[in-house]
Formats: structure tokens, sequence, C-alpha cells
């Protein structure tokens, strides 16, 4: 093979300082998740939910073109803040985050660490800081798609199907519940799936460990709970944690008699230690070797 | 100057990595040498900012190595030893995601990923899957990464690791390419000494932490001149009164002794000394000096 003589000219366009460095980093993320198998087929199925919520919050407004869900059914179409509570902070709908943030978080820093890409990020004019961002907004990306969004639709389309304001001028702050648990749910989960996948070079070994440490530390929580009977060892289960402060956030009642800002503390503390975490694993520096 | 470093220190803890390297670098392909932790890395990283040195400064393309490193690696390009890519891309959207990440406008750094690709002849297979491609074809590709926002010097780290024989001639034609008619400067960083030769004209030596030598290839040959001989007789004598002259003087597998001798000396010396030392001199030819033996010459290894 020669040489391209005329493949090559020099470039006379100017680099652009851009206000967001890192969103090549996310849209090609984001790019990469969709070419998984079955991701288009998973992201579908985990708007389900919504969409049985979207429904509920639409009979709600028409009971009476539904009589056979009067009675103990039309309970649960009480559209109040406890209605979006049980959306954001039931244990199905946190499973499915999980499966999402697998899909699209195992492989974020695993497969660079695997194939040496942190060479090819860190030689360019990229800071530590941009790579992560660009990282995390992939799996805000998606989750975002099934908290934020469905979130900010049901209240909108409350007010629709109701035709009033009524619901706005009862609950004003509820949007802003909404925006909040969706940022504190997506920012721990955005952490804790680049935490893990910066352990291993294996995106199956991390896919395991996101699904088998929040598991594992539920199953720890059940069986300190049986042996010490205190609320306090909720802190331990992740799941627990998240759906106190989900409730707290919704102005429900917490489901264990503890204060919610432990759990707080908790998921923060677990955000602040993969963030050093990180930051002491992936070094710039050793981009060459 | 592309690259202007003066009196440059680095420590790792107490390791010393680099001690006084001052360099001033112009134009056209210039090689990296050393042995093994002689602190060529080291010194790459400052030239890339990713190291502040402890002592001394510099600057890389006009921009200071201490307070503009992100101005230097949006004008540098870097092609790394290792085999790395990004699995899931074709070689299209790989080359322009890094052109992308160097700043350059999407729909331009798509245009340049086609054009490189084509100059480091992967044209055809740009749209395969990285993870399908050989290991040839992978270090043509960090070439091509490494170009794709038209750098005006660019780091080149053990550019023929891996390769076999056609391979590492069409990258070293490539780099030779870039280098001469590009108007790229080139930093190459190999142990592939051969290479150097073929592709440099200008060479650093790196020992210890400190610079050995450096200066044109053919000027630093002329240092000393290199003469081979084969004797016969007790050589202890006669060898021991070269090297009080400063002469290095080797000796290879088939008998032959390479003596290094400084110019400033009248080579009848050799003729001198062997006949007071009663030695016969079989064979004295005045041989090439290759990039090895100056190598070996200031490193102070075979």
């Amino acid at each position: 093979m020669t040489i391209k003589e005329k493949g090559y000219s020099h470039w006379d366009g100017e680099f652009l300082v851009k206000k967001f460095p890192w969103w090549p980093i996310t849209r090609y993320g984001i790019k990469l998740t969709f070419m998984r198998k079955f991701f288009k087929l998973t992201l579908p199925m985990s708007l389900l939910p919504a969409v049985f919520w979207l429904t509920g919050i639409y009979i709600s407004e028409r009971l009476e073109d539904f009589p056979f869900l009067k009675g103990e059914t039309s309970q649960f179409l009480q559209i109040d803040p406890g209605y979006f509570k049980i959306y954001f902070t039931q244990g199905f709908m946190l499973f499915i985050m999980l499966m999402i943030v697998i899909f699209c978080g195992a492989s974020l820093i695993s497969d660079d660490l695997k194939h040496n890409s942190l060479q090819l990020y860190f030689s360019r004019p990229l800071k530590k800081k941009d790579y992560f961002l660009g990282k995390i907004a992939v799996i805000v990306f998606f989750l975002f798609i099934i908290t934020l969004i469905p979130g900010l639709v049901f209240f909108i389309m409350k007010l629709v199907f109701s035709g009033s304001l009524k619901f706005f001028i009862s609950y004003p702050w509820l949007p802003l519940s909404i925006i909040g648990y969706s940022f504190i749910v997506t920012g721990f989960f955005s952490f804790y799936a680049l935490l893990l996948s910066s352990l291993s070079k294996n995106r199956r070994l991390v896919a395991i460990l996101i699904f088998g440490v929040y598991f594992i530390s539920d199953i720890v929580y059940l069986i300190l709970r049986s042996e010490f009977r205190s609320h306090y060892v909720s802190l331990v289960s992740l799941r627990a944690n998240l759906q106190q402060v989900g409730a707290h956030i919704f102005g429900q009642k917490t489901p264990y008699d503890i204060s919610w800002i432990f759990s707080f503390l908790v998921l923060l503390g677990i955000c602040v230690f993969a963030g050093f975490f990180l930051k002491s694993k992936v070094k710039g520096v050793e981009v060459i070797k | 100057m592309s690259i202007e470093i003066k009196d440059i220190h680095f420590s790792y803890g107490k390791m010393k990595a680099l001690e006084g390297v001052s360099l001033d670098l112009s134009q056209g392909a210039v090689g990296l040498l050393g042995p093994n932790g002689a602190g060529k890395s080291t010194l790459i990283r400052i030239l890339l900012g990713f190291l502040s040195p402890d002592k001394g400064g510099g600057r890389v393309l006009g921009y200071d190595i201490k307070d503009e490193q992100p101005k230097i690696r949006r004008y540098v390009g870097y092609m790394p030893e290792d085999d790395c890519f990004i699995p899931g891309l074709d070689a299209v959207s790989f080359t322009s995601y890094l052109g992308e990440l160097s700043g350059m406008p999407r729909q331009e750094a798509m245009k340049r990923a086609h054009e490189v690709l084509y100059y480091v002849g992967l044209e055809e297979s740009r749209y395969r899957k990285l993870e399908t491609y050989s290991s040839g074809m992978k270090q043509r590709l960090k070439l091509a990464q490494a170009i794709v926002h038209d750098p005006k010097l660019i780091f080149l780290d053990e550019p023929t690791t891996g390769l076999d024989p056609n391979g590492r001639r069409e990258v070293l034609e490539l780099i030779m390419d870039i280098s001469s008619k590009k108007n790229i400067q080139v930093l190459i960083s190999s142990h592939i000494l051969p290479d150097i030769e073929l592709t440099c004209s200008y060479v650093v030596i790196l020992n210890k932490g400190k610079l050995a030598a450096q200066g044109d290839i053919s000027e630093l040959k002329e240092i000393r001149d290199l003469y081979e001989m084969k004797i016969k007789g007790e050589a202890g004598g006669f060898l021991r009164r070269l090297k009080d002259m400063k002469c290095k003087v080797e000796e290879t597998e088939d008998g032959i002794f390479k003596v290094y001798w400084p110019p400033d000396q009248n080579r009848q010396e050799i003729f001198k000394i062997a006949a007071e030392e009663k030695i016969q001199l079989r064979h004295f030819v005045k041989s090439e000096t290759s990039l090895e033996d100056l190598f070996a010459e200031v490193v102070g290894v075979d």
C-alpha cells in the first residue's frame, strides 16, 4: 500500500473553545448504549410503568366512565403526592432503574480501562472533570427518561385531564419534588455505577456487581432486621435509603422510623466516596506508561 | 521553536527521573532514545503537560508547559504505544470523535476523519468495527487519530511495535512523509534503533534521567571513528593501552574488536601500540558507525 499523497491536507478551520467539552463523550456514550443487544427492547419496556401510571391519572378524572373500578381500586386512583411517591420509590421501579444503569453504565469506564482508551481521552484538551461529566451524563440521560420526564408529564397531564389548576394550587411544590428526587436518585445511581465500573476491566463483572451490591445490601438489611429489630439497620440497604429519602421529598410518611437525613447522608457518603475513588483511580498522567 | 525546555528536574518521591534536561528542538523528526528507566516517558509526560517539573521550565509550540497544558494538548498529537480503541465504533466514528474531543467542530471532524483514514491507507475498512482490525490496522488507526486535528507536533510512542516487516515499512513511510512533506514535527520514542535511524535526522539520548547526547545523527556518528580489527597475540596489554587513550573497545562474538577512536587522536598510534605490545593486526577496517553503536557507546550497554 502506498502513501495516499492526495489524502492529506492541512486543516484550515478553527478549534472551538467548547462550553461543554464533555458533550461528545455523552453523545457517543448514548449512541453506543443504543447499539447494545436488547437495549432497544429494554428501554420501551422500562416505560411501561409510566404508561400505567399515566393511564391511572386519566382514569382518575373519568371514574364515572369506569364503574367497575369503584371501591378499593379507586383509592389507588387518588392522585396526590403519594401517587407520585409510589411511582418513584416502589421496589419494581428502582429495579428498572438498576437495569437501565447496568445497560448504560457498566461499560462506561471498564471498557476504557480494558481497551486503554483513557490515553486517547487525556491526550486531548480534556480535564478529568469533563471526562466524568461526559460519562455521568450518559446515565443521567437514560434515567431521566424514566424518572424526571414521566414525573413532569404526570403532573402536566393531571392538570390537562382535570381541566383546572386545582391540583397545582393544592401541591405547588410537587414539581420541585419530582425534579429533586429525580436528581437524587439519578445522581446516586450515576456515581454508584461509575464507581463499580472503574473497579474492573470486565463489563460483565461490573454488571454483576451493580446488581449484586444493590441486592446484597437489601439481604443484609433483612438479616440484620430479624436479628436486631431496629429501624436503623435499614441504613445498610440502598433500596431502603432511596425509599426513605423519596418518601420525605414527596411529603409522605417515611417507611422506616428513623430520620430521612440519615438515609440521605448514606447516599451522599457513597457519592462522595465514589468521587474521591474515581479521582484517584483515573489518572491523566497514566496515559503514558 | 517547537520544543524548548531548560534545566528540567523531576522526581517521583526520592527517585530522580530527570535531572537538568535542556532541549531546543525546532523541526523535522527527532528520535528520543534511552534504556528503560532513562526518563523518556517522564519527559513526554512533562511535554504533554501531565506533570509539572520540580525545577526548570519551557515551552511546547510556544505554550508554557506549566501554565498552558490544555493548549499544548490541543495542538499536539499523541500516538500511544498500547493498542487503544473504543469498542463498538467504526474507524470513521472513532477518528471524528477524537477530533471533536480536540475541539474540532463536529462536521469538520467527520470530514477530516475520512481524509486521514484515506491518508493512512484505511479507506476501504473505515466502516468496519474496530474490534475486527488487525494489529497493523490498529497501528495506522492510532496514527490517524493523532493527526486528525492537524497537529503541529506529534509524539509517537513505539510506532512500529507489533508490526510485520511490511506493516513496519508502511508506517515508517507515513512517518517520513508526515515529518518531511507535511510540515509536522515528529518526536519518536522507540527502542528500535534502525527505525529511528531511518526516520529521524536528529536524536536525543537520555540515560539515568540525564541528557546523554543530542544532535544530528550524522554529526554524532562522526564524534568518534569506529575501527574493526582482528588481532593475534596476547590482547590484554594492547586493549588496556587503548582504553588508557580514552578509546572504547568492544569484542564481538566472532572475535572482532570494535574500537571507538577519538577523532583528535592519530590512528597511527594504534599500529604503534600494537608493535610495542607485540600484537599482530590481522584485520583493520574503518567501519560505518550505526546508531546502535552510538547508543551503545553513549549509554554504555551492548
